[in-house]
């Protein structure tokens, strides 16, 4: 991977974003910046709107007021920037989301042929490379439903893969796995973060938070309320609700 | 039931001990609630009735069932009594034979069944007649069917008033669908469509075309050339090559000067082909209005499934469509400015020349706009292809399909430039068809709702355009949903089409009727109807059977 060329630009530039769903207000003025290979791990409690900040990056929800900006294109309400975003920007999420009624094989081709524009071969090629970068080559020509959770996310993370995005987001990617099968998800993530992906995941696992992350970012109430390295953000919190959140999810 | 059969096996189970409580079975079968009792004593009481009625007409086949009767009780009690456990025993005391009620209702029913049978064997067959030429109602038997009518009026139930000289070329269509309907059902059966690629190819653009070979052979080309001219040759140049722009930038074909140029060429071939089917006068026109009979009814119906099918797909879509609307501070000025205008110009014209009360009213028309724009905004968020998709179907379903088909036979000329005439036939097809498609939209729509939201967003995630993803996650996905409720509607399309017998259209039934009003089959109701139900069923039958192998086929990797 050749992806720190250029290290230190920013990736993506979220300045002020608002979003309401109706008369809701779930994002109150999210500013963040993310640098190319950043990995950042984004923490809080349920409903304080993690999910709705990642989706915004990639359009899946539409942010009301402020400013996104992924890899210099401002997202708008024009097509081919929001096409050309979703392009870089990888996403996995919660349920998997796999296509039941495709092979595993064309689950993942799909959009490298159809949006790359990519020969078959070459998809399948770098579909095969993929598969055997997470581990599971052999499964290529079964259906979503004939693997385990694990496998199926998995597949779900080398079909974002072979997208060739730069960043990736996750959002919540073990939580519906059983306890045996989050650590095979959570080595695939850990060495993608290695290789220089910028990797935004929203994610209740505590070691791959402290050990991966760059840096941590809390949110409450639809706000970033901190923003630090692991050390500091676990050792040495500041805001008086990151201190109950911790206190709350790390004693038992 | 189950747990009075059940409580009941155990007690017969203990029977073999010498343990059989006579209490508890006469409680599970007759005395447990006054309403039991009451059901097993009348149930007895006309089973008996029925069983003496039945020993008067047909002796024989009453005392046999009774017989067979008996001996099947007995295994049933032997089966739970002495442990002597038989396949039919079994199955006769789970199916027929398992409580008090359950075996006196089967010895009724199989009673009742047996005289139903007897009365139509004896209809249909024993004092029935077949030949054509005894159809008259001199000949007839008062007891029996006159199936003579059937082959003796058989043209007429095929293919209506058509001219006769035309059969050839309707056995002609016939054939073609069969030859091919064959081939193409040997070959997915063989497994050669699998193996052999240019084959699926071929069949199906066989069956692309043969829309166009049944029209060609079943209302022939006329030496003019009909609706094919210059103007026409223009437009559908423009269509296709269109066409061909739209699926390369889907990057479904690929670009190149030789493709542009065959695309380019289908067109201006077609039409030079059609001019010389219609020079050549291999098959001139038919008049159309002269279709009937089966044939009819079939090109009714396949040419309303065939319509449905994309037009109801494109509603639903339509319907569900989030595009940006048109923003309000836009809509309400061009609103007012139109009802302003409609106000001030039209409004006075017609007060100025008031023929009747309701002009009054009607004057006042351009109030109307504010209403609807009103109602785009509230309810549609300016969304004009959901507003306009949504008005459409509900104002279809909400009018029952006689409506429409008047309605399209007495509109239709207000839609066709002066001198121009449509046949009835296409207006009724055209009609049925906007009908059947309001339905069908809904029946997709159902499918579209049923996916979960997280296909939407995988497809969206991955940068798949809006024609991507229906194309290869939502349709193939919803459709297969919705497979049931879509053959269910072909089905109704199919038998409804009787209904065009309204609107003067003589198909299958229509011609039933126009036969029995003929002297020589006057009034040989039953036998036409069970013939036209037969055909009914028929073809149903196989849409349903067609369907549930669909729904295997498609079912691959389903969790
Ligand atoms: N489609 C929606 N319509 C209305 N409100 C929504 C919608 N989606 C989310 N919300 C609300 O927005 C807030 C933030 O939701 P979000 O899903 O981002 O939370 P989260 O931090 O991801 O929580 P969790 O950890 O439970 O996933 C919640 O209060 C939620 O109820
Ligand atoms: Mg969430």
């Amino acid at each position: 991977m050749t992806m720190n060329v250029n290290a230190n630009e920013d990736v993506i530039v979220c300045k002020d974003v608002h979003l309401w769903y109706g008369e809701f207000e779930a994002l109150r003025g999210v500013s963040l910046t993310v640098k190319r290979g950043d990995v950042i791990v984004i923490l809080g409690p349920s409903g304080s709107g993690k999910s709705t900040f990642i989706r915004s990056i990639n359009r899946l929800e539409e942010h009301g007021a402020g400013e996104i900006v992924v890899k210099g294109i401002p997202l708008t309400h024009d097509v081919r920037d929001i096409a050309e975003i979703r392009r870089e920007v990888g996403m996995v999420f919660q349920q998997f989301n796999l296509f039941p009624h495709l092979t595993v094989m064309e689950n993942i081709t799909l959009a490298p042929i159809n949006v790359r524009k990519w020969s078959r071969e070459k998809a399948e090629e770098t579909a095969m490379k993929w598969l055997t970068r997470v581990g599971i080559p052999e499964q290529a020509h079964k259906y979503p439903g004939q693997l385990s959770g694990g496998q199926q996310q998995r597949v779900a993370i080398a079909r974002t893969l072979a997208m060739e995005p730069e960043v990736l987001l996750f959002d919540e990617p073990t939580s519906a796995l059983d306890p045996e099968m989050v650590k095979e998800v959570l080595d695939v993530m850990s060495d993608l973060a290695k290789e220089g992906y910028t990797i935004l995941a929203v994610t209740h696992e505590m070691g791959f938070a402290r050990g991966v992350a760059d840096r941590i970012v809390f949110m409450d109430y639809g706000e970033i309320l901190e923003s630090d390295h692991p050390d500091e953000f676990f050792d040495n919190p500041k805001h008086p609700r990151l201190k109950l959140f911790l206190s709350q999810i790390l004693h038992h | 039931m189950t747990a009075i059969t059940e409580s009941m096996t155990q007690k017969l189970n203990a029977a073999f001990e010498g343990r059989i409580n006579w209490r508890y079975f006469l409680q599970d079968n007759v005395t447990g609630s006054w309403y039991l009792a009451v059901w097993v004593v009348v149930l007895a009481a006309a089973t008996v009735a029925y069983t003496i009625n039945q020993m008067n007409v047909a002796p024989l086949t009453t005392i046999i069932i009774l017989i067979l009767w008996l001996v099947g009780l007995g295994f049933a009690i032997a089966n739970g009594l002495f442990k002597k456990r038989t396949a039919i025993g079994s199955w006769l005391k789970t199916n027929l034979l398992g409580s008090v009620s359950n075996a006196i209702l089967s010895l009724l029913l199989v009673l009742i069944l047996a005289a139903a049978v007897r009365g139509i064997w004896s209809w249909a067959v024993t004092n029935a007649t077949f030949d054509p030429e005894l159809t008259k109602p001199e000949f007839r038997n008062p007891d029996g069917a006159t199936w003579g009518v059937i082959p003796g009026a058989w043209e007429l139930l095929m293919v209506g008033r058509l001219d006769r000289e035309a059969l050839p070329r309707v056995q002609m269509a016939l054939g073609y669908i069969v030859v091919l309907g064959v081939i193409s059902i040997g070959a997915n059966v063989a497994g050669y469509l699998k193996k052999i690629r240019p084959l699926r190819s071929i069949l199906l653009g066989l069956w692309a075309i043969t829309p166009i070979i049944v029209y060609i052979l079943l209302a022939g080309v006329s030496a003019e050339g009909d609706f094919i001219n210059s103007k026409t040759l223009l437009i559908g140049e423009a269509v296709v090559v269109g066409l061909f722009l739209l699926l390369w930038w889907q990057r479904t074909v690929k670009f190149s000067v030789v493709n542009l140029v065959i695309w380019a060429a289908a067109w201006p071939v077609a039409y030079l082909i059609w001019r010389a089917i219609g020079k050549s006068e291999m098959f001139p026109p038919i008049n159309v209005a002269t279709w009937g009979g089966l044939m009819l009814t079939i090109i009714i119906a396949v040419s309303v499934i065939i319509l449905s099918f994309p037009l109801g797909m494109v509603l639903a879509l339509g319907r569900r469509s989030e595009i940006r609307g048109i923003p309000g501070w836009l809509l309400w000025p061009v609103a007012a400015i139109l009802a302003l205008w409609g106000l001030f110009v039209s409004t006075p014209s017609i007060l100025g020349d008031i023929r009747n009360q309701a002009d009054y009213v009607l004057a006042f028309w351009p109030i109307l706009i504010l209403g609807f724009a009103y109602l785009l905004q509230k309810m549609f968020q300016g969304n004009v292809v959901a507003a306009a998709s949504t008005t459409f179907i509900e104002v279809i379903r909400g009018a029952p399909l006689i409506t429409l088909l008047f309605m399209a036979i007495i509109m239709a000329p207000f839609f066709l430039s002066e001198g121009a005439t449509l046949e009835n036939v296409w207006a009724v097809i055209i009609g049925y068809s906007l009908f059947s498609s309001a339905y069908m939209a809904e029946n997709i729509r159902g499918g579209l709702q049923a996916l979960p939201k997280g296909q939407f967003e995988a497809a969206d995630s991955l940068g798949l355009n809006t024609f991507q993803k229906m194309r290869f996650i939502i349709l193939p996905q919803a459709l297969r949903i919705v497979i049931p409720a879509i053959v269910g509607q072909f089905i109704g399309s199919f038998k409804s089409s009787s209904l065009v017998a309204i609107v003067g259209l003589f198909e299958l039934l229509g011609m039933v009727a126009v036969i029995v009003s003929n002297p020589q089959w006057l009034g040989l109701r039953k036998e036409l109807f069970v013939f036209a139900g037969v055909i009914y069923f028929i073809g149903s039958a196989v849409m349903s059977w067609y369907s549930r192998r669909l729904e295997a086929q498609l079912g691959v990797g389903e969790r």
